[in-house]
C-alpha cells in the first residue's frame, strides 16, 4: 500500500511542530493544511480545531508531526513520540527533516483495536534480507508537494454541480484534496500578526493582502445592485403595460432583433444585480462573464458612437443612403425590363411576363415615392439611432440589421409574391400530372391509388395542366431572381446577427483568466519528480495543468438566444425547388434553454 | 444393394425423395414426362374474325388521321372556324339522337336527367373551353415549330398506344389527356382565339364522344360497326390525301398492314406455337371453396 502525503510547498521550511490537515476518505492518503509550532496547549489545539470545523465544515484532524531540528534542538525524537498518545488517531505520521538534506523521512505509527500502539519500520531499504521478512508490511510513503495558494483558487474540471451522491460515484482523490484545500479558507486567516495563543505556517502565515479599491468597490457595489434592480424592475414594469400587449405590437417586436437583444440584456442585469453572492463556481464564472462582455460591448459601442458623431459623418450617411436606394431600385427596374424580353434566350410566355413585370415595377415605383417621402426625416432618425450605440455594440449592430430588413422589405415582398405563385404552380402541376395518368393521391393511405375520373374532369385536368406546364418557363425565372435577391439580404443579416451572437457569448472573462492566471481553470495536474534518492521517500511536485482554450470557450460560453441555421443544406435545396417559403435562421429562445 | 446400376425387377422406382431406394438419384423410368400437356387452352384463330377486331384499330388511326386533316384545313385557312363549328354542332346533335335512340334499345327511364346532366356537362365543357381559347393560343408562342409537331407527334402516338380497345366507352385516362395534349398543342398554332376554340370543340368529339358512340354501335348493331369502321377508314386516307398525299400513302399502307397483315401473322404463327405445361405449374384452384367455409 501507498501512503501519499499531500504537502504544501510553503511548510518545507516550517519549525517543529503539528500537522494539521484531513485524512482523505477512500483513499489512502492525507492533506497537509499547516503546521501549530510549539510551543502549544493541547487543549488549546484542540479547541481550536473544533473551531476551524465547524467554520469551514471540514474534517480537520491533527495528522502528525513534522520536525525540523535547528541547531541546539535536539532530542526531540522521544517528545515527538509521546504526543501522540495526547491526540489520539488511527494513524500518527512522524516527518522528519534535516537541514542541509532534500528528502523527508517519515514513520507511520498505526493504531490496533486494543489500543496499543504497533510501530511499522517504513524506511525504504536498498537491500533485502534484514530478516525482518514476515510480519511486517512495508508501507511506501510518497510525498506530493503542492502550491497551497495555486490550489486553493484553482478549480477542477468538469465541474460537479450539486452534491454528488457518494454511493454511485465517489469522487476522485484528486477532486477530494482540490476540495479539502479550498475550503479550508478560514485556517488561513491566522497569520504572524496575530496575538491568539497559537503559531501557525500556511501560505498567508506572512501577513494578509488587501487592496484598498477591492474593499471599496466591494462596499460599493451592494447599493449599486439595489439601484439597478430598482430600475430593471421599473422597465420590466413599463414593458408589461397592457398597451404594449396589443398584436401589432407583440408581432412586431417579435420580429425586430433588437427588441430580442434588449429583452435579452434585461435579463442579464437581472443575473447580474441580484443582491446575493455568488453560489458556486460556475455562477461566479457567468456573472463576471456577463459583466465583462457588457462592459466591453458598451466599450465598443461607445467608440462607435465617437467616430459618428464626429466629423458630420451621420450627415454623410444621410446623404448617401436615399442615392443609394435610388440606385437599388433603379437596378431591379433595369432587371425586370431584362426579364420582360427574353432573358438568356430562354422561351418565356408574353403575356404572363408582361403583367407580372408590370406588376412588379409598380411595386418599385411605390417604395421609390416611400423613400423619397422619408429623405427629411432620415438624418434625424439616423442621429437618435446611433444614440442606441451607448448602450453597447450589440444594439448598433441589431440596428442595422433591422434597418436592413425595414428597407429591403419591398425584395422580401417580391419574393413571397414569387413563391408563392411558384408553390402554387408545382402543386397543381404534381397533382394534374397523377391526373394526366389516371391516378390520384390517396390522404389515407399516403399513397399514389389509381382511379377512374369523369369525363369533364379528365378535359379540364388536361387543359389546365398543359397551361400550366407551358407557363412554368416564366414563373420559374422569376421566382428564381426574387429567391436570388432575397437570400443576398438573408446572408447579410446573418452575418450580422452571428456577430451580435459571438460578442453575446463569448466568455471574455474566463478566458482572460486562462491566459493571466492559467492555474484558476484546471483540467488536471502533472507531477515532477523532485528527488529520489535512495533511502528516503520519494518527493513529486505536483503542478495544475491548465485547461485547453477551446475547452474553456465551450464550458464556459454564456448561453444567448442564438441563430443557427435551422435546415441542414439538402433540406435547404428541397424547399427551394419546391417553392416553400424559407426563413433559414431560426431564434432560440431563452426559455427553452 | 450393391453398385450396380441395374435395377432388380423386385424393386420397382416410386418417385418419391425419403426412400432410400437401389436406384442412382437421377434415374427416370419410362413414365418420364408422361404427364407433360402442350398448348393447353390455346386458341384456333380465325382469320377474317382478327381482321373485324383490327379494324377498330385502323378505325382509330383513321380518326386521328381526319383530326389532323381537319387542322391542316384550317391552318391554311381553306376552313372557316364558323363553318367547323355549326358542322360540329349539327353532327354532336346527331350522334347524341343516334345514342340515345341505341340507349333507349338496350334499357329504359332516367331519360330527363341524364340528358339535363349532360346539358350540363356540355355546358361546363364549352364555357371552359372559350374561356381559356386566347390562353390556350399564347401558350406555344415562343415554342418552335419542330418542337410543337414532335410533341404532338408522340402524344397521339402514346393516344394510339393506351387506347382502351377492348371497352372503350369510359375512355381510358392516359388516352384521352394524351390526345387532348396534342390537339391543344396543334390548335395553339392556328392564327387567332376563334381557330383555337373550334379545334379543341372539335378534338373533345372526336377523342372523347365518338368512343362512346362506337360502343354503343359495336353492342347493338355488329354488321353495321364493320361497315362503319370500313367507312372511316376511307374517310381518312381521302381526307389526308387531299391535303398531303405523301402522308396519304403512309396512312394507307399502315392501315393495310394493321387490318390485314397482322391478322395473317398471327394465325399463320399461332401453329409455332409451343408451350408446355404440367404439375410444376403454379397451381390454380378451380374448384368451388365454400364448402371450407362452414
Amino acid at each position: 500500500m501507498v501512503l501519499k502525503i499531500f504537502f504544501p510547498q510553503c511548510c518545507n521550511r516550517a519549525e517543529s511542530g503539528l500537522l494539521v490537515g484531513r485524512w482523505i476518505s477512500g483513499h489512502n492518503s492525507a492533506v497537509v493544511l499547516a503546521v501549530i509550532h510549539y510551543p502549544f496547549i493541547p487543549g488549546q489545539v484542540k479547541q481550536y480545531l473544533q473551531q476551524m470545523r465547524a467554520q469551514s465544515r471540514v474534517e480537520l484532524s491533527v495528522l502528525g508531526s513534522w520536525s525540523l531540528p535547528k541547531e541546539g534542538q535536539e532530542g526531540m525524537e522521544s517528545f515527538l513520540r509521546d504526543l501522540s498518545t495526547i491526540f489520539p488517531q488511527e494513524r500518527w505520521l512522524q516527518i522528519n527533516r534535516e537541514m542541509g538534506k532534500t528528502g523527508f523521512t517519515c514513520q507511520v505509527l498505526s493504531r490496533d483495536q486494543n489500543g496499543r500502539a504497533a510501530q511499522q519500520e517504513t524506511k525504504k531499504k536498498t537491500e533485502e534480507g534484514d530478516g525482518e521478512a514476515g510480519g511486517d508490511e512495508e508501507e511506501k510513503v510518497i510525498f506530493v508537494h503542492y502550491e497551497q495558494r495555486k490550489v486553493m483558487l484553482s478549480q477542477l474540471h468538469p465541474i460537479e454541480n450539486g452534491v454528488p451522491d457518494p454511493k454511485t460515484d465517489p469522487p476522485s482523490e484528486l477532486r477530494q484534496m482540490f476540495q479539502t484545500v479550498a475550503h479550508s479558507q478560514p485556517l488561513f486567516f491566522m497569520d504572524k500578526y496575530d496575538d491568539g495563543p497559537l503559531k501557525s505556517t500556511h501560505w498567508q502565515s506572512e501577513g494578509r493582502e488587501a487592496s484598498i479599491v477591492v474593499e471599496l468597490l466591494k462596499q460599493a457595489s451592494v447599493p449599486l445592485c439595489l439601484l439597478v434592480s430598482w430600475l430593471l424592475s421599473v422597465w420590466t414594469w413599463i414593458c408589461n403595460i397592457r398597451i404594449f400587449s396589443l398584436y401589432p405590437l407583440r408581432f412586431l417586436s417579435s420580429k425586430l432583433s433588437t427588441c430580442d437583444q434588449l429583452s435579452y440584456r434585461t435579463e442579464q442585469m437581472r443575473t447580474l444585480s441580484s443582491v446575493k453572492p455568488a453560489v458556486g463556481h460556475t455562477h461566479f464564472m457567468r456573472k463576471a462573464n456577463i459583466l465583462v462582455s457588457f462592459l466591453v460591448d458598451v466599450a465598443l459601442g461607445v467608440l462607435l458612437m465617437s467616430w459618428l458623431y464626429r466629423d458630420n459623418h451621420i450627415t454623410m450617411l444621410a446623404n448617401t443612403l436615399v442615392p443609394a436606394a435610388d440606385h437599388v431600385a433603379k437596378e431591379l427596374d433595369e432587371l425586370l425590363q431584362w426579364l420582360m424580353g427574353a432573358p438568356a434566350g430562354l422561351k418565356m410566355n408574353r403575356a404572363l411576363d408582361q403583367v407580372l413585370g408590370r406588376f412588379f415595377l409598380y411595386h418599385i415605383h411605390l417604395w421609390i415615392s416611400y423613400i423619397h417621402l422619408m429623405s427629411p426625416f432620415i438624418e434625424g432618425i439616423l442621429w437618435y439611432g446611433g444614440l442606441s450605440a451607448c448602450l453597447g455594440l450589440t444594439f448598433a449592430l441589431s440596428l442595422l440589421s433591422d434597418m436592413v430588413a425595414l428597407l429591403t422589405f419591398h425584395i422580401y415582398c417580391f419574393y413571397v409574391y414569387g413563391a408563392r405563385l411558384y408553390c402554387l404552380k408545382i402543386y397543381g402541376l404534381s397533382s394534374l400530372w397523377r391526373l394526366f395518368r389516371g391516378k390520384k393521391w390517396n390522404v389515407l393511405r399516403q399513397r399514389v391509388d389509381s382511379c377512374s375520373y369523369d369525363l369533364d374532369q379528365l378535359f379540364i385536368g388536361t387543359l389546365l395542366f398543359t397551361v400550366l406546364l407551358f407557363l412554368l418557363p416564366t414563373t420559374a425565372l422569376y421566382y428564381l431572381v426574387f429567391t436570388l435577391l432575397r437570400l443576398v439580404v438573408v446572408l447579410f443579416q446573418g452575418v450580422l446577427h452571428l456577430s451580435v451572437d459571438f460578442i453575446n457569448s463569448f466568455p471574455l472573462f474566463a478566458m482572460g483568466l486562462r491566459l493571466c492566471r492559467s492555474y484558476r481553470l484546471a483540467e488536471g495536474v502533472k507531477f515532477r519528480v523532485l528527488c529520489e534518492e535512495p533511502g528516503t521517500a520519494l518527493h513529486l511536485l505536483m503542478e495544475i495543468n491548465p485547461l485547453k482554450c477551446s475547452t474553456v470557450v465551450q464550458t464556459y460560453r454564456t448561453p444567448t438566444y442564438s441563430c443557427y441555421p435551422k435546415d441542414s443544406w439538402v433540406a435547404l435545396v428541397k424547399k427551394l425547388f419546391v417553392g416553400e417559403l424559407i426563413y433559414p435562421w431560426r431564434h432560440k429562445t431563452t426559455k427553452t434553454d | 444393394m450393391g453398385p450396380d446400376s441395374a435395377p432388380g425387377p423386385a424393386v420397382p422406382w416410386r418417385k418419391v425423395l425419403w426412400e432410400r431406394q437401389p436406384f442412382p438419384d437421377n434415374y427416370v423410368d419410362q413414365r418420364f414426362l408422361e404427364e407433360l400437356r402442350r398448348n393447353e387452352g390455346i386458341r384456333q384463330y380465325r382469320y377474317w374474325a382478327v381482321v373485324k377486331e383490327a379494324g377498330f384499330v385502323g378505325q382509330q388511326l383513321s380518326c386521328v388521321a381526319i383530326f389532323i386533316t381537319l387542322w391542316l384545313y384550317m391552318e391554311q385557312g381553306l376552313l372557316s372556324p364558323e363553318r367547323l363549328l355549326w358542322t360540329s354542332l349539327a353532327c354532336a346533335l346527331l350522334g347524341y339522337g343516334l345514342h340515345q335512340a341505341l340507349t333507349s334499345q338496350l334499357e329504359s327511364g332516367c331519360e330527363l336527367r341524364t340528358r339535363m346532366a349532360d346539358l350540363q356537362s356540355a355546358t361546363i365543357f364549352l364555357s371552359f373551353t372559350f374561356g381559356f381559347s386566347p390562353v390556350l393560343k399564347t401558350l406555344t408562342e415562343s415554342v418552335s415549330t419542330d418542337t410543337v409537331y414532335a410533341m404532338s407527334a408522340m402524344m397521339m402516338l402514346a393516344h394510339l398506344a393506351s387506347f382502351p380497345y377492348a371497352h372503350p366507352s369510359p375512355p381510358g385516362s392516359l388516352s384521352l389527356n394524351a390526345a387532348l395534349f396534342a390537339s391543344v398543342c396543334l390548335a395553339s398554332r392556328l392564327p387567332g382565339a376563334l381557330h383555337t376554340f373550334a379545334m379543341l370543340s372539335c378534338a373533345l368529339l372526336v377523342f372523347a364522344l365518338w368512343p362512346c358512340l362506337l360502343q354503343r354501335l359495336r353492342e347493338s348493331a355488329p354488321s353495321q360497326f364493320t361497315g362503319l369502321c370500313v367507312g372511316v377508314c376511307i374517310g381518312g386516307v381521302g381526307g389526308l390525301g387531299s391535303q398531303w398525299p405523301g402522308g396519304a400513302v403512309l396512312l394507307a399502307l399502315a392501315l393495310g398492314s394493321v387490318t390485314l397483315l397482322c391478322p395473317l401473322l398471327l394465325v399463320r404463327l399461332q401453329r409455332h406455337k409451343d408451350n408446355i405445361h404440367g404439375p410444376w405449374d403454379e397451381a390454380e384452384i378451380h374448384e368451388d371453396l365454400s364448402h371450407f367455409l362452414h
